[in-house]
């Protein structure tokens, strides 16, 4: 079995497992032996969904989004306005949250796009603040500071309408994590992606190769956006409520942390950062207020001991593993240069076989 | 006369008080192989990367194929068929020789923005270009490795290779022999020949080499101080009563 059939392999492990999870056997989940309840593992979901958003932008595309909380929030208020002014359904306000990310992204893209590195870094916090300061002020109709709560509307329309609860809510999410993954593993790999990829190592290498390096960076960016908003009107619907917290710089840095922990730049990176973070936010804070200290010591120790993120070094590891010890490149024979003689393709050609 | 393929007009440019480049001009003709040299601090580089787009010039017109492309940004530079290499090699470090082709392959095919993967025929013929052009500069058998773990010398043709990826009508580039091995420089300007010979490009670079660029170059600029020394072919060039003064010295002369 090779390494990427391997991957396939742990990858169908890990879907399993998380179909099985909340299922009862003899009356008990695994999860109701753990004592938690289902929409933590939706939880989950939904921030390695976010978590994949900055991926994209910064993990591959190289440039530093500390901004991506403000997709995730206009998804939130997004699904949620729509939903407490227009009493529209669980589609169309999900579809309604993204679609506001996307709108968000296109607006403050080009002039994201007017700098690079650490400016464009800050400049992705300041708009992200810009987010936040609206909701927080337009109190009537947000709610500001104290956030606004929404009803979980019906699934589907006409007969086929129904309500979900947390556990066919977790199987809705399961799929669209799915599809994300799917997708996401589709966009990395195609021209696209991979020219993506060579902006982050060398972008003036990249508009050296004839290519407008901004048209690449905004389409990630959007579809950054894209992916941080649908997370984001998912979550609100999760705990039927929007808060401008969940605009707000703090949960952007979170998002980047979830990316960092798994690993930047690996499919799978920020959806072991999600399972960890989700853990220390709803399972450790109930065991002491102080969760954040063993989070961010963990996060220390990951950037100091595995810079890669945890799921990133393991895989760097077997990489080197498998590729043994360097290869020592051979001296190469030179075909004595005549001057003014252009060599004949069957002179070329012999000369390469030599090789 | 031949076509002149590119062309500069008087060009200058100056960085706060200085001027790094005083009206320069030159015209290089379609299928040779053209050199700038001078020693250093003279403004070559600078002049070279006003013709690719690096720096903007502040006076004077950058010509190719007849259209002035002083200020058209770099990238599109590229797509009228000019390309460049830099004095430090600019690669993908972490992406192996084959990935740093791709990319300019997948830019030349058209379908870098695609989000889709290539069909089974354009991945086949995209394998194809790249075997090819890393045949014509002998690294195919370093096609799997990373362009980090290369050699300086090799790590120099793999950007020759991405700059030939673009499928260029002229190929700028910046001291190709800087920090290489002498035998390193021999492979080198064996590639910056067949340049010429084997695929009819028009190849500018700038140089310090001085037995390089005479014995490659058809015709040579001298930058001294920013401005103009001289220009013609080779011979007048290491004839020439300034030139040998200013830059030369007697002994590289009488070497060659």
């Amino acid at each position: 079995m090779n390494r990427q059939t391997q991957g396939y392999v742990a990858a169908v492990i890990a879907l399993i497992l998380l179909v099985l999870l909340p299922l009862q056997f003899g009356g008990k989940s695994a999860l109701t032996v753990m004592h938690l309840d289902v929409s933590i593992l939706s939880e989950m979901l939904l921030f390695a969904i976010a978590g994949m958003s900055v991926n994209l932008l910064l993990g591959y595309t190289g440039q530093m989004s500390f901004g991506n909380a403000a997709y995730f929030g206009l998804g939130a208020y997004g699904a949620g306005l729509s939903i407490h002014y227009l009493n529209v359904n669980f589609l169309v306000g999900t579809l309604i949250g993204t679609v506001a990310a996307i709108v968000g992204a296109l607006i403050v893209g080009p002039f994201l796009l007017r700098r690079r590195g650490i400016y464009f870094a800050l400049l992705t916090l300041a708009f992200g603040q810009v987010f936040y300061f609206i909701a927080y002020r337009a109190n009537q109709f947000t709610g500001g500071e104290d956030g606004m709560s929404f009803p979980r509307p019906y699934f589907g329309f006409g007969p086929w309408r129904t309500q979900l609860h947390e556990a066919t809510f977790y199987y809705l999410m399961l799929l669209v994590f799915i599809a994300v993954l799917v997708i996401f593993w589709l966009i990395v790999r195609s021209p696209f992606g991979r020219t993506c990829q060579a902006i982050r190592q060398n972008e003036l290498r990249v508009r050296y190769l004839g290519l407008d390096t901004n048209r690449f960076i905004y389409v990630s960016l959007v579809v950054s956006a894209a992916m941080a908003g649908l997370a984001g009107a998912l979550y609100g619907l999760l705990i039927m409520f929007a808060a401008p917290l969940m605009l707000d710089w703090n949960q952007s840095g979170d998002f980047v942390m979830i990316m960092i922990l798994g690993g930047a730049g690996t499919i799978w990176g920020p959806v072991v950062g999600s399972v960890i973070y989700v853990i220390g936010k709803d399972i450790v804070s109930t065991i002491t207020q102080t969760w954040q200290i063993y989070i961010g010591a963990l996060f220390v120790i990951c950037v100091l001991a595995f810079p890669r993120g945890l799921l990133g070094s393991f895989l760097y590891a077997i990489a080197r593993r498998d590729s043994g010890a360097p290869v020592v490149e051979e001296a190469i024979p030179h075909a004595v240069w005549e001057v003014g003689t252009p060599a004949s393709p069957a002179a070329v050609a012999a000369e390469q076989k030599e090789l | 006369m031949a076509e002149i393929l590119l062309e500069a007009k008087g060009v200058s440019k100056r960085f706060g008080g200085v001027l790094a480049v005083n009206n320069v001009s030159v015209q290089v003709e379609k299928g040779s192989i053209y050199a700038v040299i001078g020693p250093n601090g003279a403004g070559k580089t600078t002049f070279f990367n006003t013709l690719s787009g690096y720096y903007l010039p502040d006076g004077g017109q950058v010509i190719y194929q007849g259209r002035e492309i002083t200020d058209l940004p770099n990238w599109q530079r590229i797509q009228l068929g000019m390309s460049r290499t830099f004095q430090t090699p600019s690669i993908f470090p972490e992406l192996s020789v084959y990935d740093n082709l791709l990319i300019g392959v997948q830019s030349q095919k058209k379908i870098a923005f695609r989000l889709r993967l290539p069909s089974a025929a354009r991945k086949r013929e995209i394998d194809e270009r790249i075997e090819e052009l890393l045949g014509f500069v002998n690294l195919v058998h370093l096609k799997d490795r990373p362009v980090a773990e290369l050699s300086h010398g090799s790590q120099r043709l793999c950007e020759i290779a991405m700059s030939l990826s673009v499928d260029p009508t002229i190929v700028l580039l910046d001291e190709p022999m800087a920090g290489l091995a002498e035998a390193e420089t021999e492979r080198i300007m064996r590639v910056i020949r067949d340049l010429h010979v084997r695929l009819g490009l028009t190849v500018l670079f700038v140089e310090h080499n001085m037995r390089v660029v005479l014995s490659l170059a058809h015709r040579i600029s001298v930058l001294d101080r920013g401005s103009l020394l001289a220009e013609g072919t080779p011979n007048e060039i290491s004839n020439n009563q300034t030139v040998r003064e200013a830059y030369l010295g007697q002994e590289v002369v009488s070497r060659v």
